[in-house]
């Protein structure tokens, strides 16, 4: 967008993008040199050796693929059904998916609280993922309805042709044409459940059930407000979501894109 | 072609698209309905029962209190100061990452070195969780230990050194500062994609009728990226009533309430305090402004694009 013709433009472009850049990296800095006072990676095995990390973090594994799993099934079935099928009044339930597309999850926290603590169901992963996987299904009904929109009729009248059931048209035609949204629908899942801190706060009290976001708050007391080994924590809980994004950039920048868009 | 032909081509469109597939959708869209209904609309409705009640959400005694919670809300001096704090956020904040991702969008497009690098660095603060981050912050912005007052000292401006979380006047600044860290990755990726979209020849005739760098990002680039800004707008407004987590996370809603949200508020008033009902009537108060500013900005960007 920026043209530069003479050298010293050129120099202050770089320049300019490099001063705007440098704020962003701070806190990083900020972490992995705070963890390493005092103790230096004493503090890393101080950590690592309470033992309870693998449990936050299995936990948490077991919330971001339920969520995946149950977002992904009621995604690919509804949206098949609203692009494709034929429903008495379809547009007047998929209204009724859209108004729940920017509702504060907050919102949910005083009838969820009561609810679960009636059903027995406070303190269990379950009390967290279903609420998430509900709060992410209208938004990833409609990308995915969308985009089923644009597969063409005459696939499916072809297989129909051929002898096969809806089930099968939609199993074998249907299910491998939408990869590309199905790639930015699990990793839009992925990041909001791996990322989601009112939830479990509210849901998981006893630490052999809690996720990584409630680490720092786990060793806040565990260590009483020892910052370096809570940052600690901290790096170690950071590590793992930057690899993935390193490694899977292009569909992280597409998916969160995407879900910035509803 | 004339309106009429249109219109029977897409009524024909319309009945052979339903001679395809005959069968009934309901069964496919069922466990969607069900999951969201059930979870959402039940909790919205049970919001709306709670609201009217006393109760700390496990005692058996429940004590109906009619509109009490609302009135209550109406002298709320807490509420109106949240209500005031999700204002100038929203403002500040999507001021400062508008212009900021624009820029950042503006330069990784240019010929520059070291483009993946800076995008990497940009974005890597969206896919991290605030909750992850939140003690670094708290370090980072505290009266000694930190790297802002460390820094400000280092190069001589001792003066501007500052308790910055437990000064009220900078403490809600601070959660800003945090938020924009977060969120310009998103604006920036979303303005990138954007320009990718303008055509070429519409710089190039620009740069012919001798428009400088700064003419052609404002008379050229700005309006072809209207339809991101607006995007943006809208979820910027969302995205500050919705706020929590940095709050909670950096100051807990203070120094006094002086970084309280809507929802630090119903979380503290229904969760840590046990006053479920006066929490759900915020609740109400927080849906209602969530749904009317989504409405609005839906006819703002229906009428700009016409």
């Amino acid at each position: 967008m920026f043209e530069a013709r003479r050298l010293s433009s050129k120099i202050f472009l770089q320049a300019l993008l490099f001063v705007l850049t440098v704020p962003f990296l701070l806190p990083l800095i900020q972490m992995v040199m705070g963890s390493l006072r005092g103790a230096g990676f004493g503090n890393y095995k101080a950590v690592w050796n309470t033992g309870v990390v693998p449990t936050f973090f299995r936990n948490s594994a077991i919330v971001a693929v339920c969520s995946i799993a149950l977002v992904y099934c009621v995604t690919m079935t509804a949206a098949f059904g609203f692009a494709k099928l034929r429903i008495a009044g379809k547009e007047i339930y998929f209204w009724m998916l859209l108004a729940a597309l920017t509702l504060p999850e907050v919102v949910l926290l005083a009838p969820l609280f009561a609810t679960t603590m009636k059903l027995g169901v406070h303190n269990t992963l379950v009390a967290v993922i279903l609420p998430l996987a509900a709060l992410q299904a209208p938004f990833t009904i409609l990308l995915a309805r969308n985009f089923y929109e644009g597969v063409p009729s005459e696939l499916l009248e072809a297989g129909r042709i051929d002898g096969a059931g809806v089930v099968q048209i939609f199993w074998h035609i249907v299910l491998p044409l939408t990869r590309p949204i199905a790639a930015a629908i699990i990793v839009l899942t992925l990041i909001n459940a791996w990322n989601s801190y009112l939830l479990p706060l509210v849901m998981l009290i006893s630490p052999e059930n809690q996720v990584v976001t409630l680490l720092p708050q786990f060793f806040v007391s565990e260590f009483a407000n020892d910052q370096t080994k809570v940052l600690a924590s901290a790096v170690i809980t950071a590590i793992p979501e930057v690899l993935a994004y390193l490694l899977l950039q292009k569909y992280f920048e597409r998916g969160l894109a995407a879900g910035a868009l509803k | 072609m004339t309106q009429a032909t249109v219109a029977t081509r897409t009524e024909a469109a319309r009945k052979k698209g339903q001679k395809r597939l005959q069968h009934s959708g309901l069964p496919w869209i069922l466990p969607a309905m069900i999951l969201v209904v059930g979870l959402i609309y039940y909790s919205v409705g049970y919001t709306g029962y709670l609201s009217t009640l006393d109760w700390n959400g496990t005692s058996p005694t429940v004590k109906h209190v009619g509109a009490a919670n609302f009135v209550q809300l109406l002298h709320d001096k807490v509420i109106r100061q949240a209500l005031w704090h999700t204002l100038i956020f929203y403002v500040v904040t999507f001021t400062v990452q508008t212009t900021l991702g624009f820029t950042l969008a503006a330069l990784l497009h240019s010929k520059l070195k070291l483009r993946t690098l800076h995008k990497v660095i940009i974005f890597v603060p969206t896919v991290l969780a605030p909750a992850t981050m939140g003690p670094t912050f708290r370090l980072m912005f505290s009266a000694d230990d930190g790297i802002i007052n460390k820094g400000l000292r280092a190069i001589g401006l001792d003066s501007l050194a500052h308790p910055w979380l437990a000064d009220p006047k900078t403490a809600l600044p601070s959660i800003m500062v945090v938020t924009i860290w977060q969120w310009t990755g998103m604006t920036f990726i979303l303005f990138f994609a954007a320009m990718s979209q303008i055509e070429p020849e519409l710089l190039e005739a620009a740069r012919l009728d001798g428009a400088g760098n700064l003419r052609t990002l404002w008379y050229v680039v700005w309006p072809g990226c209207r339809g991101t800004t607006i995007a943006l707008a809208i979820l910027g407004l969302i995205g500050a009533l919705k706020t929590f987590d940095w709050p909670w996370l950096i100051t807990v809603g203070g120094p006094g309430r002086a970084t309280e949200f809507l929802g630090t508020n119903i979380y503290r008033e229904a969760i840590r305090e046990y006053h479920l009902g006066y929490g759900a009537a915020v609740s109400l108060v927080l849906l209602v402004l969530a749904v009317c500013g989504s409405i609005l900005m839906t006819v703002v960007n229906r009428r700009s694009t016409k």
